[in-house]
């Protein structure tokens, strides 16, 4: 993988997430503050006791929106680093799916920096879980990402 | 799946024709994730296209294949080599395009 311009980290990974590794990595000694989201599987999902989660991606597209997701708030805080792992396949209950550590010289902009990373990783990077319940399994409801209405040109792949 | 079947054959020269093809077929990768998946029974197709078809017939094309991805259409977004395209946006031979239910990462 293309090494990232800010020595980001961005993963789609099949094995528990090492956070306190993670957490580490990103900071430096000029930096004052790491903000860490950890997101992790619900024991039920609208009431109904959940068994296990199941997760997918389209991993290059995934991986592709997760490295913008760090240009984006790269240019938007002052933050220094940012890690951000998402697992993928069945999840237990407890089990870590999402993981961003982001550090940065003062708090505030490391706790804007992971809130807006989480929150539209939610809402733009191609991953789908499945939640298996006792009776059945169901696709997560997610959301739609926002996309071009209509595009005035399109070019040819190069 | 059988491969290029969506479309008739495009007219293509064949070995002692006096003219050049009038129309080329382009290849398309086409994926399918989550619940379209389930839907449709496998996760990648590769077929042959008429030239400059667009994501939106593209989609048609399968729908005419599996009738109830016609319920998703307004539940679903394209994308086009990875990057989320508009339904308008016409294809290249070599385009790899993914047909995304609602994302639900996290």
């Amino acid at each position: 993988m293309a090494k990232h311009p800010h020595d980001d980290i961005n993963q789609l990974v099949r094995e528990p997430i090492d956070m306190a590794a993670l957490a580490r990595l990103v900071r430096a000694p000029e930096d004052g503050a790491v903000v860490t989201f950890d997101g992790f599987v619900r024991n039920q999902s609208h009431n109904r006791p959940t068994l296990y989660l199941d997760y997918e991606a389209y991993e290059s597209m995934a991986l592709a929106k997760m490295r913008e997701i760090g240009l984006q708030i790269h240019e938007k805080y002052r933050i220094h680093r940012v890690a951000m792992v998402h697992r993928l396949g069945r999840l237990e209950i407890g089990e870590t799916s999402v993981f961003i550590a982001v550090s940065a010289p003062h708090r505030a902009a490391a706790f804007d920096a992971c809130r807006f990373a989480i929150d539209t990783l939610k809402r733009t990077v191609p991953i789908w879980k499945k939640e298996y319940f006792e009776d059945g399994a169901v696709w997560a409801d997610g959301e739609l990402p926002p996309v071009p209405a209509a595009t005035p040109r399109a070019k040819p792949a190069s | 799946m059988p491969k290029g079947d969506l479309l008739a054959p495009s007219r293509t020269a064949g070995y002692n024709s006096p003219v050049p093809p009038v129309s080329q077929a382009i290849r398309v990768k086409v994926l399918f994730f989550g619940r379209l998946k389930d839907l449709v029974g496998h996760a990648e197709d590769s077929g042959e296209f008429a030239e400059a078809t667009t994501i939106e017939q593209l989609f048609a094309l399968y729908t005419a294949r599996y009738p109830e991805l016609a319920k998703y259409r307004s539940s679903v977004v394209a994308s086009r080599n990875q990057e989320f395209a508009a339904w308008d946006t016409p294809l290249y031979s070599g385009d790899e395009v993914a047909f995304l239910p609602p994302v639900s990462g996290g």
